[in-house]
């Protein structure tokens, strides 16, 4: 073969492969798409395991459309009897274990295809996707398993056992950045269902007495911040852009924090900037939940905590980063304001 | 000694658990045992430690995630054999591997060696209609030593961020932060660091 052929040949087998790649990772962003549509507009009752390093639990999902609205509720079957229902217009978090319910009102607008996910096309620059072969089976169905793995170390990666029918994700598991998983989710019961009775969202905790917590208001209702301009990490995680931002009164403050959300389009980050350094922690705390981290410090006078579904080291160098900033230096697409 | 109304209708209860949790109850019975669930705190308790049993007996490998899962499983497996024994008592046919099993367990030396080596083999068990597609081993998800247990201030502030961060969450994320947030206070841990650059600049 002369040395023309074969680059002409080289030229179209490297053509080929990412032709097959980019079909594969197309096909991975439908099949996501596909399990976030069907999360927030089927109705599904479920029995499933979370498991982490340090604890396994069994829960109950329920999940109710009505009327266009996502109404769920997720309740501990295994001892601490917290529930936390979605209702219309708030999130309801019952502690029962310290008497508290948290309130907090929906983050959405209502339109559950609003509320949807958008893994957009970015979202191969950050990760690798990959759709296994047909053929795997759990819970007696036959799933196709997603691969999402990070291609830098700070995010997660995902590895996901979706329903072959409905694409409902039957199994899922987090992985860190040397692929080893953190967090597994397992149903061990799913029912799709027509139809779910309004009383299976209603809450199940008798909460007289307790002490409930509304850690957020309506916009409208809020008081400003009391000077111009805001605050923001310098260092950000490649990937990571400002989805939104808004402010978060805190409980017993006449101040409200503000409330930055980063999303890489898989995963989100929250910052919370407060006012008041005195009720902060110090030295600085990192916190650990489920896949989840959180990162709290003081810094030039106000309490700074990074929390979202990344390595404690990205919650910990964003929440470090954070500045305060005037509207000058806010860059023009950054849809600084209300999330609402 | 005749087994009373009320202890039959516990065993067939915790029959029913157990085929809930092996994937064997019908569905016309799933209805009135999750609203039994719903109600009854201790039924859920024996849930919980059924659930944990079996979790064990899937742990991928054999390994136990911690010492702390360890001791818990430890202690469900101390109530877990009369449980079990009963609805199989109850229902001899559909649980008769069950039963050899929790003869194993009574076992000091048998305990042990689940608590610290649950076999693969068992995931089959409870899951017969299960292919295992992955061997999982779950890590703590931060390198950071987890120091202390949060006060009820800390712990609060840490679940009203979660709840307000899960809104901005996907479907399958906002699940899995919020099943964190159910399953326990997390774990705080006081550090001290040097400023330095973010990885990533």
């Amino acid at each position: 073969m002369s040395r023309h052929a074969m680059r002409r040949a080289a030229v179209c087998v490297a053509a080929c492969l990412l032709a097959f790649s980019a079909r594969a990772e197309d096909d991975a962003r439908a099949w996501i798409e596909r399990m976030s549509e069907s999360l927030a507009t089927r109705n599904y009752d479920g029995l499933f395991t979370h498991s982490t390093g340090r604890q396994a639990e069994t829960m109950r999902i329920v999940h109710r459309v009505d009327e266009g609205r996502s109404l769920e509720r997720l309740v501990s079957l295994d001892g601490s009897g917290r529930e936390i229902v979605r209702t219309r217009e708030e999130v309801h978090a019952y502690l029962p274990d310290r008497r508290v319910v948290i309130v907090e009102p929906r983050g959405d607008d209502g339109s559950l295809l609003k509320s949807l996910p958008t893994p957009g096309p970015a979202l191969d620059r950050n990760y690798e996707l990959a759709v296994g072969p047909k053929g795997s089976r759990l819970l007696g169905r036959e799933v196709r398993v997603i691969d999402v793995r990070p291609k830098d170390i700070y995010r997660y990666g995902y590895r996901l056992w979706l329903d072959e029918e409905t694409a409902m994700p039957l199994q899922s598991v987090v992985t860190n950045g040397i692929g080893s998983p953190i967090e597994v989710i397992r149903f061990t019961q799913l029912q799709m269902k027509d139809r779910i009775p309004a009383h299976d969202i209603e809450p199940t905790v008798d909460a007289t007495g307790f002490q409930w917590v509304r850690t957020g208001r309506k916009l409208a209702a809020m008081p400003q911040l009391p000077s111009k301009g805001g605050w923001r990490p310098l260092r950000l995680p490649p990937g990571f852009r400002l989805v939104a931002s808004r402010l978060q009164p805190i409980p017993g403050s006449p101040i409200p924090a503000q409330h930055l959300i980063f999303s890489d389009g898989i995963a989100a980050i929250s910052v919370f900037i407060e006012p008041g350094a005195q009720a902060g922690p110090r030295p600085p705390e990192t916190s650990s939940m489920g896949s989840a981290n959180a990162y709290s410090t003081n810094l030039h006078g106000r309490v700074v905590t990074a929390i979202g579904e990344v390595p404690a080291a990205t919650v910990r160098e964003i929440a470090n980063s954070v500045v305060p900033v005037q509207e000058s230096d806010i860059p023009a697409d950054a849809p600084a304001g209300s999330a609402r | 000694m005749k087994p009373s109304a009320e202890n039959e209708m516990t065993d067939q209860i915790r029959e029913q658990l157990s085929a809930l949790l092996d994937g064997e109850l019908p569905p016309d019975e799933m209805g009135l045992l999750m609203r039994r669930l719903d109600k009854d705190p201790g039924l859920r308790r024996t849930f919980g430690s059924y659930a944990l049993i079996g979790e064990t007996l899937r742990a991928p490998g054999g390994r136990i995630a911690s010492p702390s899962f360890a001791a818990c499983v430890s202690a469900a497996l101390d109530e877990a054999p009369v449980l079990v024994e009963k609805a199989s008592a109850a229902r001899p046919g559909a649980m008769v591997q069950a039963r050899q099993h929790v003869a194993l367990w009574k076992r000091p030396m048998v305990r042990t060696a689940l608590a610290a080596s649950a076999a693969v083999s068992a995931v089959l068990l409870f899951r017969p209609d299960v292919t295992p597609v992955a061997r999982l081993e779950v890590t703590p998800a931060s390198s950071f030593a987890m120091s202390a247990s949060p006060t009820p201030a800390q712990s609060q502030r840490l679940a009203g961020y979660m709840v307000a961060h899960s809104q901005f969450s996907t479907p399958m994320v906002r699940r899995n932060v919020l099943s964190s947030l159910l399953a326990a206070d997390p774990g705080i841990a006081r550090v001290s660091y040097e400023m330095g650059e973010a990885p990533w600049q």
